[in-house]
């Protein structure tokens, strides 16, 4: 359990810029989404507490630790940074079996082999995998895999979970019951949790708060109640409003 | 009149030709090479291959062969592999000229290299002898062999792998930083493995040019007496005699052999182990920062290159000046071997006319065989389409001393019962060519009109077109880019081509290649006119290179 907290971070390309001025408190064990057309910065600004992304200005803290600041040349390497991702694409490694994936992250830690194995079953049988580990990935369905990739993400006990569009692969059933199971489980770990997605649904059914982007910019952040009442502007009460 | 059109020009007419011109070039010479030496007066015997594998020195050969081949193999892998890495993974200063610059070995031909090699490290004379010593390098050795052909075939193995490594998902390897391991660490466990299956197919594809070369096992290898399969088949081959030639026969068809194993385990690897990986939108891949490595990387980078291109381009360059070897004085330096070369003999003349005839018709047919037959491959469903790419391939990875041989054998007095004599003619040499090449043009177009969607085309068939107008009128105007590139993928290794062509030519038959080797080899004891011919050579390659790189907006050249 974590906090992150951003604070007047900046992204630019050369001229480009991605994110312009972007300030935002998490709490311990919130459960945050990143909402917003594609191309608005949401995946930059979740990179960016990764250390897959670097900010230009501003700096970010996981905790009381400062894990990126250009200005003052600190930046932890994604590896120091003990956070969980889950990509679109799963990113479940082809050459490894389902345990074997689940277990890397315990493996680099150097855990000796009686843990890994108990808390790689603890983990399965979270994300009902239980009897799969030893399949390879190329005969797991995409939810199956998706799956593995949450149970990698969780597996080490990270500070902050990382969900990158995780169900946009998914068809739509699936996607709902993982939507129910992706919060519950959230709930049971109290992990804190930044979620980036174009789907409002999404957004609305499972964050604590919701923090709406457009250009590089917050245009408003509340609860999902708070913003469905009290849509700030047109461009949110349309964009809450188009994807019904 | 116009049913006999219909028929001509019907897609089943110009398939069925295709593959006939395809079986003609491509498959017959090797039955009829096999055919030679396994039945000679029409009664079966083995006894030319008891007498190949009963002879120590084709022994020697054939393990020299396999050692040289090993260790360029290593030599490659051990420079691709960081290279590969640090060009797509870090943020190195000038990613994409460095990609580019160590890339282009792969269209310069090898033996250019050796003539560079000798220039610069043999034991008497070499430049880079003179610095540390006489006798300090000496090329004319196993490793000198190795070196060589390393330092260009490396690029088979680096471009492999550039692009499995740009084809896959960045966030394979994210994830793997994310669960606390390291970049070296992630490339071990995580990007290796998954690119395996493409760092061995490059690993086979230099097994297979190195046991293939010609040039430099000729130039380094023949006069330190190190002989390998190739230069045994060529010593064979121009001792005159029929017992030779069916030697050498014998020995081509192990060689092809050998060949078609590496193949036949490289197919394998590529379909057993291919994996696909699911790739979510591209984002674009985090580079990893190398901080104070920076400069530190840079510089070994920059001193590689030095070392591979600079110093034999320069080697080069230096005996071209030179008026005397050897001398480095300010006044020793001039135009002289150029004026010789050129003007003061009629071979060179003739070798380039000779060179650019050969490369403009090689390239031009195989660009017209590859825009039809990739049409028929991409953009039909007729039975028997998939016999082209198979048969179009079997030259290209045949070696080019077999090819050749089989090419003497099949083709010297005439084309399917048609009363041509062809051997010590043009015309040999430049079917060898249109049949070694054809695959570059067939990949390339195949390429090009998968790029293209159909329903282009199916608009002008729903127009009122005929197939062939709507050939004519949209497929050959949209495929324009790839038909350029094609046909520059042919003439620029064919008209510095060497290996088949020392087997195919004769008197007033000079090309490029041929007159650079013998001047190499015997007649320019000075040897700059070899220098300033491979110099020219090495211009004209980086020049068309450029020039299809900008016709093709980047996807083609280096």
């Amino acid at each position: 359990m974590s906090t992150v907290t951003f604070k007047n971070i900046k992204k630019s390309y050369d001229d480009l810029v991605i994110i312009k001025d972007f300030s935002l408190d998490i709490d311990n064990g919130e459960f945050v989404s990143f909402l917003g057309p594609s191309g608005c910065g949401k995946t930059t600004c979740l990179r960016m507490v990764s250390g897959l992304e670097t900010n230009t200005a501003g700096s970010i803290s996981i905790d009381d630790d400062v894990v990126s600041d250009p200005q003052n040349k600190i930046f932890v390497p994604p590896e120091k940074r003990h956070v969980g991702m889950v990509f679109q694409s799963y990113a479940v490694w082809p050459h490894m079996n389902v345990f074997d994936n689940i277990a890397y992250p315990l493996k680099v830690k150097g855990y000796n082999k009686s843990e890994i194995a108990d808390r790689v079953r603890e983990i399965v049988s979270i994300v009902e995998l239980t009897g799969l580990e030893k399949r390879m990935p190329d005969a797991l369905s995409g939810g199956q895999q998706q799956r593995v990739a949450l149970a990698r993400g969780l597996v080490m006990k990270p500070k902050v979970l990382l969900l990158d569009e995780p169900l946009s692969n998914l068809d739509a059933k699936l996607r709902e019951k993982m939507r129910g199971d992706i919060r519950k489980i959230q709930q049971d770990f109290g992990i804190t949790c930044i979620y980036v997605t174009h789907d409002q649904i999404e957004a609305f059914t499972m964050s604590d708060k919701i923090v709406i982007m457009n250009h590089g910019d917050i245009i408003q952040m509340g609860s999902p109640s708070d913003i469905r009442n009290n849509p700030i502007n047109d461009f949110v009460a349309d964009f809450i409003k188009t994807q019904h | 009149m116009d049913l006999i059109k219909r028929v001509l020009f019907s897609k089943r007419m110009i398939l069925g030709g295709g593959l006939f011109l395809l079986f003609v070039f491509c498959l017959y010479p090797f039955l009829t090479l096999f055919f030679k030496i396994v039945f000679p007066q029409g009664g079966f015997t083995l006894q030319h291959f008891e007498k190949v594998l009963n002879s120590k020195s084709t022994m020697v050969a054939f393990k020299n062969t396999l050692w040289v081949s090993v260790g360029t193999c290593l030599m490659s892998t051990f420079m691709a592999l960081p290279l590969s890495w640090l060009l797509t993974r870090t943020n190195i200063p000038m990613r994409d000229k460095w990609r580019s610059w160590f890339c282009l070995p792969y269209a310069i031909p090898p033996y250019i290299g050796a003539i560079a090699w000798i220039y610069l490290t043999n034991p008497s004379n070499g430049i880079l002898n003179s610095v540390f010593g006489e006798g300090f390098f000496n090329i004319y050795t196993n490793s000198g062999l190795i070196w060589v052909m390393g330092s260009f075939f490396y690029t088979f193995i680096l471009l492999s792998l550039l692009a499995a490594l740009d084809r896959m998902d960045p966030s394979l390897e994210e994830a793997a930083r994310l669960s606390g391991a390291s970049p070296i660490r992630v490339f071990f466990q995580i990007t290796v493995p998954i690119i395996f299956p493409s760092l061995m197919s490059g690993i086979l594809l230099v097994l297979l040019a190195s046991a293939a070369s010609f040039g430099v096992p000729a130039m380094i290898g023949n006069p330190a007496g190190i002989y390998l399969l190739t230069t045994k088949i060529y010593t064979l081959q121009k001792m005159g005699s029929m017992n030779g030639i069916f030697m050498a026969g014998a020995l081509s068809i192990l060689l092809l052999v050998l060949a078609t194993l590496v193949l036949i385990i490289n197919q394998r690897i590529l379909s057993k182990n291919s994996f696909k990986t699911v790739s979510g939108k591209t984002s674009r891949p985090s580079l990893i920062d190398l901080g104070s490595l920076k400069t530190p990387l840079s510089i070994g980078l920059a001193i590689l290159f030095v070392i591979l291109f600079v110093m034999p381009l320069g080697g080069i360059t230096i005996t071209a000046l030179s008026k005397i070897q050897g001398k480095f004085e300010l006044s020793n330096f001039g135009f002289q071997n150029f004026t010789r070369v050129f003007f003061e003999t009629d071979e060179t003349p003739r070798a380039l006319m000779n060179s650019f005839n050969l490369a403009f018709i090689a390239a031009t047919a195989t660009t017209l065989m590859g825009l039809i037959l990739g049409y028929i491959n991409k953009k039909t469903k007729l039975k028997g389409r998939s016999a082209i790419e198979i048969l179009a391939s079997l030259p290209y990875s045949t070696p080019g001393t077999v090819l050749a041989l089989a090419f003497i054998l099949t083709f010297s007095a005439g084309v399917m019962g048609i009363p041509i004599r062809l051997y010590n003619t043009l015309g040999l040499i430049v079917i060898a060519y249109f049949a070694k090449y054809l695959n570059f043009s067939l990949r390339t177009t195949s390429d090009g009109f998968g790029q293209i969607d159909d329903c282009l085309a199916e608009a002008s068939r729903v127009s009122g077109a005929t197939w062939w107008i709507s050939m004519k009128t949209i497929w050959f105007p949209l495929m324009k880019p790839a038909l350029m590139a094609s046909w520059f993928l042919v003439f620029m290794p064919a008209f510095s081509e060497l290996t088949m062509t020392i087997l195919l030519t004769g008197p007033g038959l000079e090309t490029l290649g041929t007159l650079i080797f013998q001047l190499q080899e015997y007649g320019d004891a000075s040897g700059g006119g070899a220098a300033v011919l491979a110099l020219l050579t090495v211009i004209a390659v980086g020049l068309i290179n450029g020039f299809v790189k900008f016709i093709s907006k980047g996807k083609y050249g280096l």
